[in-house]
C-alpha cells in the first residue's frame, strides 16, 4: 500500500511537470525536421534543414515570396540599364549578428566566393553567368553578366554573409553570422538546432521568442510528436498515411499543395536500347502514373503531364507526354520490331529478349515501391525488367557518370523552369545524366534562360517540353505535393519551399 | 583478480586492431565515394579530385590505414568528414546519452525479465505462468520501431503523459540535482527517458524471462532446495537465496550478451525518438561514408560491450564463489 501510493504520488508529480511547461517557452516556436543541417555557411549548404535554418539567419539581396516572387530584401530597389547589367541599391543602417554594419562589400564577398572553385559551393553552377560584382559606394552594387540571364533574380535570395567576420577566420559553418530575424542560439548536432530573436534586426522584432527546428528522423513519429503536441509545426517529407489522417483534422492549421518538385524515370539515351525515341516512348506507355500517384504516394503527388510543373507560370496542360497505354506499347514496340517470336512471355528482336534494368535508391521506401510496380508491369508486358537498389552514395554515382538504363529519382527547389532544364537536357550540361542532345532544344533552353521579357520565355520552354514530351529523356512521373501542418497559434503562410518566415512575423 | 583484469584489458588492443580492420575493410567495400556526399550531384571532376587529397582519400588503403593506427594509437581518433569537428568530440557529446538509454533499458529488461520469469516458474501451468509467457512471445516478436510508434500514440498522443521526442535533462546530472533536493531534473529526465527505455528493454526483457524460467524450474527440482525447505527456511529465502541465485549464473551470461543487442536496437529507437545518441550518428555517418566517424563510433559500441561483457564476467565470482578467474 505504502509503494503504490508512493507511485501514486510520483506519476501525479510527473504529470504535473510535463502538462506545465514553463511558461517562458510559451512562445517557442518547435518544426520537425527530417535531418540535421550538414553546415550552416549558406553558401555551402546543401540540405533542406540547411536552406531553411539559413533562410531565418541570412538575409539575401532579394527575398522569394510565397508564390516565389523576388521581393526587396537587403537590396531596396534596383536597375537594369544595360541587358546585361544590374544595379543594386542597398538598404542602410543593416547589422550584423556580431555588431557590424553590413555594407557592398559584403555583398560583392560573398558572391565573388561562391564563385570561387576553391569554395567548392554546391550552387555554384547557378551564378556562373555573373561576369564582375563590384562595390560602387558602400550602399551600391554593381553586377554585370556574361549573357542575358533571367532565373538570376530567383537565386538572389543566396545568404549575403560578414566579410570580415569570414576573413577574420570565422566559420560560418558552426558559428553562422547574418542579417536575419533570428541568431544561433546552440546547437545541440544530430538533435535540435536553436534560433533566439535578433533584437537589431532592420525589420524589426520577431513575433516569437525563438524557433526550434527538432530533429526527427522517423516521418511517423514526428508527425506523432505534432499531435501530441511537442511539435508546432511539421512539413513534407510525411508519409501518406500521416498525411491524410492529419488533413481531416480540424483544430489544425494545414496546407495541402502542389509542389516545386518532381518524381521522374531517367532514360540514359546513350544506352542501348534507349538511344532510339521511340523505344523510350513505347516503355513510358508502360509506366501506370496513376497507380504510382495514387495508390503508391496516396494522392499525395500529382500525376505529371510534362516537364514543367503547374506552379509555374510556362505550364500548358496541353502538352502531354505519352499516358499509359499498355496496347498502344504493345504495337509500338512492335513496330520496332520487339515480338515475342518464341513464346516465352517475353519479347526479342534477332534472338535477343528486351532486358531493361530500373534503378533507384534505398532510403525512400515509395521509391522502392514505384519501381517494382513499373517493373510489374513491364513485365507483364513482355519486357524482361529488372530492378537494381543502392543506398544513394552508391546509387548516385552510377547515374552520374551515366552507368544506368532508367533510373527512378527526383528534383526538388525548381523555383524556375530554367533550374529544371538548362543544366539537365542542355548537350554536355552537368545534370545531363542521360547524355541527352537535341541542338533545338539546347537553342530553346539558351533563349529560356537569355530572354528577358517572360512571354518569349514561356514561349521558349513550352516548345522545348514539347519536344522532350515526344524524345522522352525525362519520363515525368508525379509532380510532388508539399504539406504542412501547424497549430492554430502559429501564424503561418504556407511557401512550398519550406521556409519559416512568415510564422515569426515577416 | 586484478592480475585477470589486467589480462582481459589488454586483450582490448588486438581487439580493437581487429576491429578497426574490419570496419575499414567494409567502408572500404562498400560502394560510393563521400566527396559526391559532400559536394552534391553538380560538382566538377576537378573538384572532387582537390576534395579527396584534401581528405586524405587519394592515398591507397593501407597508408590510409596506417596512418588511422598512428593517429589512433596517440589517442586522435580523426576528424569527422561531414560533422566539421573531431570524432572523439562527435562521439563525446552522444555517448552519455545512448549509454544512459542503454543502461536503463538493460535495468528494464532484467528487473522485469527476473521478475516474470521467477513468477512463471513457481507458479508453472497457472493462469500466471501463460500471462508471463505470452508476454514474452509477444516481446520477442514485436520489432522495435513498431513498439515505439504504438507506445508514442498511447501515451504522447492519446494520454498526453509523456513528452514524445527528445531527451531531457542528462540522468546523472537530474540525479545530482534529486540529491541535493531539486526533484524537477530527474522527473524530466526519466519522462522523457521512459518510453524509448522501454522500446529497447522490452525484447530483452523476454528473452530473458523465459531464460529465467526455464533454468528455475530446473533449479527448484533439485535436492538442495528440497533439503533447504526441509530444513524449515521461509519460502522467500528459499526461492531467492537458494533458487535464484543458482539459477543465476547461465542469466548473467545472457544478461551481458544481450547489452549487444541494446546497443544495435538503440540505433532504430533512437531514430523513432530523436534520441541524440551514437545510434542516429552511426545512420548519418554511415549513408555519407563518413569513414573516421563510422570507425569511431564502431569501436565506441565494441568497447562499451567489451567493458560490460567484463564486468559480467567479474560478476561471475562474486554470485558463485567456487569460481575462478584466471
Amino acid at each position: 500500500m505504502r509503494i503504490s501510493s508512493a507511485l501514486f504520488g510520483a506519476a501525479v508529480v510527473l504529470t504535473a511537470a510535463i502538462a506545465n511547461p514553463p511558461s517562458s517557452l510559451a512562445d517557442v516556436i518547435r518544426l520537425g525536421a527530417d535531418v540535421d543541417a550538414g553546415t550552416l555557411d549558406p553558401r555551402v549548404q546543401r540540405d533542406t534543414t540547411a536552406y531553411r535554418v539559413n533562410n531565418l539567419l541570412y538575409d539575401g539581396l532579394v527575398q522569394l515570396n510565397a508564390d516565389l516572387t523576388p521581393v526587396a530584401n537587403l537590396a531596396v530597389e534596383w536597375e537594369n540599364p544595360e541587358p546585361t547589367v544590374w544595379v543594386f541599391k542597398l538598404r542602410e543602417g543593416v547589422k550584423f549578428h556580431d555588431g557590424s554594419d553590413f555594407t557592398a562589400e559584403d555583398v560583392v564577398y560573398t558572391f565573388e566566393t561562391i564563385l570561387d572553385p576553391e569554395l567548392k559551393a554546391r550552387f555554384r553552377s547557378l551564378y556562373t553567368p555573373i561576369s564582375k560584382i563590384e562595390a560602387v559606394d558602400p550602399l551600391t552594387v554593381r553586377i554585370e553578366l556574361s549573357e542575358p540571364y533571367a532565373p538570376l533574380f530567383s537565386y538572389l535570395d543566396l545568404g549575403i554573409v560578414p566579410k570580415a567576420y569570414v576573413e577574420g577566420g570565422g566559420d560560418l559553418s558552426i558559428n553562422p553570422i547574418g542579417t536575419g530575424p533570428m541568431k544561433l542560439a546552440s546547437w545541440e548536432r544530430g538533435s535540435k538546432i536553436v534560433l533566439e530573436p535578433f533584437d537589431d534586426y532592420w525589420g524589426g522584432k520577431a513575433k516569437a521568442d525563438g524557433f526550434e527546428f527538432v530533429v526527427v528522423a522517423d516521418n511517423t513519429s514526428r508527425a506523432q510528436a505534432f499531435e501530441a503536441g511537442d511539435l508546432d509545426i511539421i512539413q513534407s517529407p510525411l508519409s501518406p498515411q500521416d498525411i491524410q489522417r492529419l488533413a481531416e483534422r480540424d483544430d489544425i492549421g494545414k496546407s495541402v499543395m502542389g509542389g516545386v518538385g518532381i518524381t521522374y524515370l531517367n532514360f540514359n539515351t546513350a544506352a542501348e536500347p534507349l538511344t532510339d525515341p521511340a523505344m523510350r516512348r513505347a516503355l513510358a506507355m508502360l509506366v501506370d502514373q496513376d497507380t504510382i500517384a495514387n495508390g503508391i504516394y496516396e494522392g499525395v503527388d500529382q500525376p505529371a503531364s510534362s516537364i514543367l510543373l503547374p506552379s509555374s507560370w510556362a505550364y500548358a496542360d496541353a502538352i502531354k507526354q505519352p499516358g499509359f497505354d499498355p496496347d498502344g506499347a504493345k504495337t509500338a514496340l512492335a513496330d520496332l520490331g520487339w515480338t515475342d517470336s518464341d513464346n516465352d512471355g517475353v519479347l526479342d528482336k534477332d534472338g535477343q529478349p528486351l532486358t531493361i534494368e530500373i534503378s533507384t535508391h534505398s532510403e525512400d521506401p515509395n521509391r522502392i515501391q514505384a519501381v517494382e510496380f513499373i517493373q510489374a508491369t513491364f513485365k507483364q508486358n513482355g519486357v524482361d525488367a529488372t530492378v537494381s537498389i543502392a543506398d544513394w552514395p552508391a546509387f548516385f554515382p552510377s547515374v552520374q557518370s551515366g552507368q544506368h538504363q532508367i533510373a527512378l529519382l527526383g528534383w526538388l527547389n525548381i523555383v524556375d523552369p530554367d533550374r529544371l532544364m538548362f543544366a539537365q537536357f542542355g548537350t554536355g550540361g552537368t545534370q545531363n545524366y542521360g547524355n541527352y542532345s537535341n541542338a533545338e532544344v539546347d537553342a530553346l533552353l539558351q533563349t529560356g534562360r537569355s530572354s528577358i521579357a517572360l512571354p518569349d520565355r514561356i514561349d521558349a520552354y513550352r516548345k522545348a517540353a514539347t519536344i522532350l514530351a515526344e524524345e522522352v529523356p525525362y519520363y515525368v512521373i508525379s509532380y510532388q505535393g508539399y504539406q504542412v501542418f501547424h497549430g492554430k497559434d502559429v501564424d503561418l503562410q504556407p511557401d512550398v519551399r519550406g521556409m519559416m518566415r512568415s510564422a515569426i512575423g515577416y | 583478480m586484478l592480475a585477470y583484469t589486467i589480462r582481459r584489458l589488454a586483450l582490448f588492443v588486438p581487439m580493437i586492431a581487429g576491429i578497426v580492420v574490419v570496419t575499414f575493410g567494409i567502408m572500404l567495400l562498400l560502394p560510393g565515394d563521400p566527396a559526391i556526399v559532400l559536394l552534391g550531384e553538380d560538382s566538377s571532376p576537378q573538384a572532387l579530385i582537390d576534395i579527396r587529397a584534401a581528405l586524405g582519400l587519394d592515398r591507397p588503403w593501407y597508408i590510409r590505414l596506417m596512418f588511422y593506427f598512428g593517429d589512433l594509437a596517440q589517442g586522435d581518433m580523426g576528424r569527422s568528414i561531414f560533422q566539421n569537428q573531431p570524432v572523439a568530440d562527435a562521439i563525446g557529446s552522444r555517448i552519455g546519452a545512448t549509454l544512459e538509454l542503454a543502461l536503463l533499458a538493460l535495468l528494464i529488461a532484467i528487473v522485469l525479465g527476473i521478475t516474470l520469469g521467477v513468477a512463471a516458474a513457481l507458479w508453472r501451468g497457472t493462469l500466471i505462468d501463460t500471462a508471463a509467457m505470452l508476454f514474452a512471445q509477444l516481446g520477442v516478436s514485436m520489432p522495435v520501431f513498431w513498439l515505439g510508434i504504438l507506445l508514442m500514440l498511447l501515451f504522447a498522443v492519446q494520454l498526453g503523459w509523456l513528452p514524445s521526442i527528445g531527451r531531457g535533462d542528462p540522468l546523472l546530472e537530474a540525479i545530482g540535482a534529486a540529491a541535493t533536493g531539486r526533484p524537477g531534473p530527474l522527473f524530466n529526465s526519466l519522462a522523457h527517458l521512459a518510453m524509448p527505455a522501454l522500446t529497447l528493454g522490452l525484447n530483452s526483457a523476454a528473452v530473458i524471462s523465459r531464460l529465467v524460467r526455464s533454468t528455475m524450474l530446473e533449479t527448484l527440482n533439485q535436492d538442495f532446495i528440497r533439503t533447504a525447505h526441509a530444513k524449515g527456511l521461509g519460502v522467500s529465502r528459499v526461492i531467492l537465496v537458494h533458487g535464484l541465485r543458482n539459477a543465476l549464473l547461465p542469466i548473467v551470461s545472457v544478461i551481458g550478451l544481450r547489452f549487444g543487442a541494446l546497443l544495435g536496437g538503440a540505433v532504430l529507437t533512437e531514430n523513432i525518438f530523436g534520441w541524440p545518441g551514437l545510434g542516429q550518428l552511426a545512420v548519418a555517418s554511415i549513408s555519407q561514408r563518413d569513414i573516421p566517424l563510422v570507425q569511431g563510433i564502431v569501436l565506441s559500441f565494441a568497447l562499451m560491450f567489451a567493458l560490460v561483457n567484463l564486468i559480467v564476467d567479474l560478476f561471475y565470482t562474486v554470485i558463485d564463489p567456487r569460481i575462478r578467474l584466471e
